[in-house]
């Protein structure tokens, strides 16, 4: 029990009685209050609780290590997952906000009036949620087996324990509020340790700043070590699969079921235009500043860790070795540790850079409570959107329509323990590094919901065979090209299985136009609520006019 | 409730969709395309870093906010424009939700 040991778990508890007061105190009394907050969250602090829910363990523990292993190329991870917000404010949060459902599955199963696109876009949500929630688990369990110095496979099994206690007890409600006190507590613990690298390399503590100079220099290491310039493009990847990559992470951040049900929860269009614009500039506060860590962290390795000696490594290095995420092999026998004997993973390199740069036990212990924050914010999100498929979608509007308010709390409940528990077995022994994982799930949704959200919110024709369709088709191409690329080596155009949605997403979007086409029409009051979204609240389209409500 | 004259509809919903198409043509240069032309944008040096760097890890970024900031005032002037109270909005959104 050293001193590093019991500040992080300090940290830790404080933050999780924290999570668990506001919980408690806002737990959820009736279903609307479970999914969607009763509607009532102002834009500010529904961009603040979108920002926690949607930067999880691969935004906090994965995206710098990324950005520093792929260097220029990691950055598609950067622009694909805030651009996103772009497509989703302008294109569907509002006009999905004014059709006013609990899930996305319901959205899709009442605009085309179909059950059995219902339970597909239901089985869907479940696949995607249920792949994300892998990386994040997988997350918690390299933060609490570096803490307890233990192997990952416990410390994620920890974690399932937490995480499913901690969301099945508060429903949307309680975690709205957590999710901001989450986010708070991430960013604080993000931007400290890079400030205090920025003043350690530099000498000024904005590193938005200075670390340009940074980038510049290590491409002058780069070139001296005789390798590929750390911010020359396309160096780990081909373009092509930048592209692929940028645009799944775009066109599935705009389609994740679990981001869109937070802006259900704001009371009108006008508030969730404003909470996506919110939402970005706190996401950004973090986005902005990873490429920044990236930069310090490779910095620091390849000045002061690079050269030493292989016994005067400082005691870090043992710790995080036993983890089985870092290597440090003498290839060549000489004694001294070159920059290329050390090979780390990309998921440990926030965690471990603030022992590098020797912070403190403090900055330490609070990185293990935000990343543990981050991980947990997003993991209660996703575990909302699968029980609300299930308890919802499938259980209470396909199967057993009568069921009383305290029956579906309690399947919903019950399917949120079952998805955590299913998912923690999966994490034990995580099918890639975290960024990749997650990049998976934005791929399938990208592929499964996208063009059908987009088509069902704009074009009027559209009809429940289309939708149908292009669902089955994007997720089955997904799928599939995820499967071969990853455990095959299929590989078109250069494509690798995290850009598996640019195969699947036009696919789908010919399908469900192609077999709109060719199937009846909807029925004019499907046609006449579609058109509806297009105009605000206050006017409302009906019998081929638009109306306007009086001011009272 | 008021019908509204179909030109008035039309213009409210043509404007929204310029507005739209307008910021996601920015969206679209600034992301996909500066990564397409990437390697002969290596140039010259932007906040300390080569230009295409700096679009990756800042720039693209700053514009998205900004982007979405600009959208929500402006379509709070377009609504205000055409007679909408957020206030009305407010009240019927709420009645208008699905409750079960």
């Amino acid at each position: 029990m050293d001193q590093q040991f019991l500040t992080s778990m300090a940290f830790i508890f404080l933050s999780f009685a924290l999570y668990i007061g506001i919980a408690v105190y806002n737990r959820a009394r009736q279903t609307s209050d479970f999914y969607v907050a009763s509607r009532g969250v102002p834009p500010v602090w529904n961009g603040m609780a979108i920002a926690g829910d949607w930067m999880s363990a691969a935004s906090f523990l994965g995206m710098a290590g990324t950005v520093m292993i792929l260097g220029y190329d990691g950055l598609a991870y950067i622009m694909g997952w805030t651009g996103g917000y772009l497509l989703l404010t302008f294109l569907l949060a509002p006009q999905l906000r004014k059709y006013g459902r609990y899930t996305v599955p319901e959205f899709i199963g009442d605009r085309f009036d179909s059950h059995k696109a219902r339970l597909i876009a239901a089985i869907g949500t479940m696949l995607i949620s249920f792949v994300y929630i892998i990386g994040q688990l997988s997350g918690t369990g390299v933060v609490l087996g570096r803490l307890f110095e233990i192997d990952a496979a416990i410390g994620t099994i920890i974690g399932v324990v937490v995480i499913t206690i901690y969301a099945t007890f508060g429903g949307m409600r309680g975690i709205t509020w957590t999710q901001v006190a989450q986010f708070i507590i991430l960013i604080i613990a993000y931007l400290i340790p890079v400030v205090f690298m920025s003043l350690q390399i530099t000498g000024n503590a904005i590193p938005w700043i200075t670390y340009g100079e940074i980038v510049t220099k290590l491409g002058e290491l780069d070139r001296d070590l005789g390798i590929s310039q750390y911010f020359a493009p396309f160096e780990q990847t081909n373009k092509a699969q930048f592209l692929a990559l940028l645009f799944c992470l775009m066109a599935g951040t705009a389609a994740l079921p679990h981001v869109i049900v937070r802006f259900y929860t704001v009371s009108t269009m006008k508030a969730a235009r404003w909470s996506g614009a919110w939402a970005l500039l706190f996401i950004c506060m973090l986005y902005l500043t990873a490429p920044a860590y990236a930069a310090f962290s490779r910095f620091i390795l390849m000045t002061e860790v690079a050269g030493q000696p292989f016994d005067a490594l400082p005691a870090w290095t043992q710790t995080w070795i036993d983890t089985g995420r870092l290597q440090m092999i003498d290839t060549n026998g000489d004694g001294i540790l070159q920059w290329s004997e050390i090979t780390i993973s990309n998921d440990i390199v926030v965690m471990a850079t603030p022992e590098i740069a020797n912070l403190g036990v403090f900055v330490i212990g609070l990185m293990a409570a935000g990343a543990l924050a981050a991980a947990l914010s997003t993991a209660g999100g996703l575990l909302i959107a699968i029980s609300s498929s299930f308890a919802h979608d499938i259980y209470y509007r396909l199967i057993n329509p009568q069921a009383s308010e305290e029956k579906r709390l309690l399947v919903a409940r019950l399917s949120i323990a079952v998805a955590t528990i299913v998912a923690g077995l999966v994490a034990l022994d995580p099918p890639g590094v975290i960024t990749q994982i997650v990049a998976w799930a934005f791929s399938l949704a990208a592929g499964t919901f996208f063009p059908v959200l987009v088509l069902g919110v704009w074009w009027t024709r559209c009809n429940a065979q289309g939708a149908i369709a292009g669902m089955l088709s994007g997720l089955v191409v997904t799928l599939t090209y995820i499967i071969l690329a990853r455990y095959f080596g299929v590989s078109l155009f250069g494509i690798i299985d995290t850009g598996a949605g640019i195969f699947g997403a036009p696919i789908s979007l010919l399908a469900t136009i192609l077999v709109s086409l060719a199937t009846p029409e909807p029925s004019q009051k499907l046609k006449e609520e579609v058109m509806d979204l297009r105009y605000p609240e206050q006017m409302t389209y009906k019998d081929g006019e638009v109306w306007l409500h009086e001011n009272r | 409730m008021k019908k509204l004259d179909k030109q008035v509809a039309n213009a409210y919903y043509y404007t929204r969709v310029k507005h739209v198409a307008i910021y996601l043509s920015i969206w679209f240069i600034v992301s996909f395309g500066v990564v397409a032309f990437a390697d002969s944008l290596t140039g010259f040096n932007v906040n300390g870093m080569p230009f295409h760097y700096f679009m990756g890890a800042q720039g693209a970024l700053i514009i998205f906010v900004v982007l979405l900031f600009v959208n929500a005032v402006v379509s709070d002037r377009v609504d205000k424009s055409f007679g909408i109270d957020e206030e009305a909005n407010e009240r019927l959104g709420s009645g208008k939700t699905l409750d079960h």
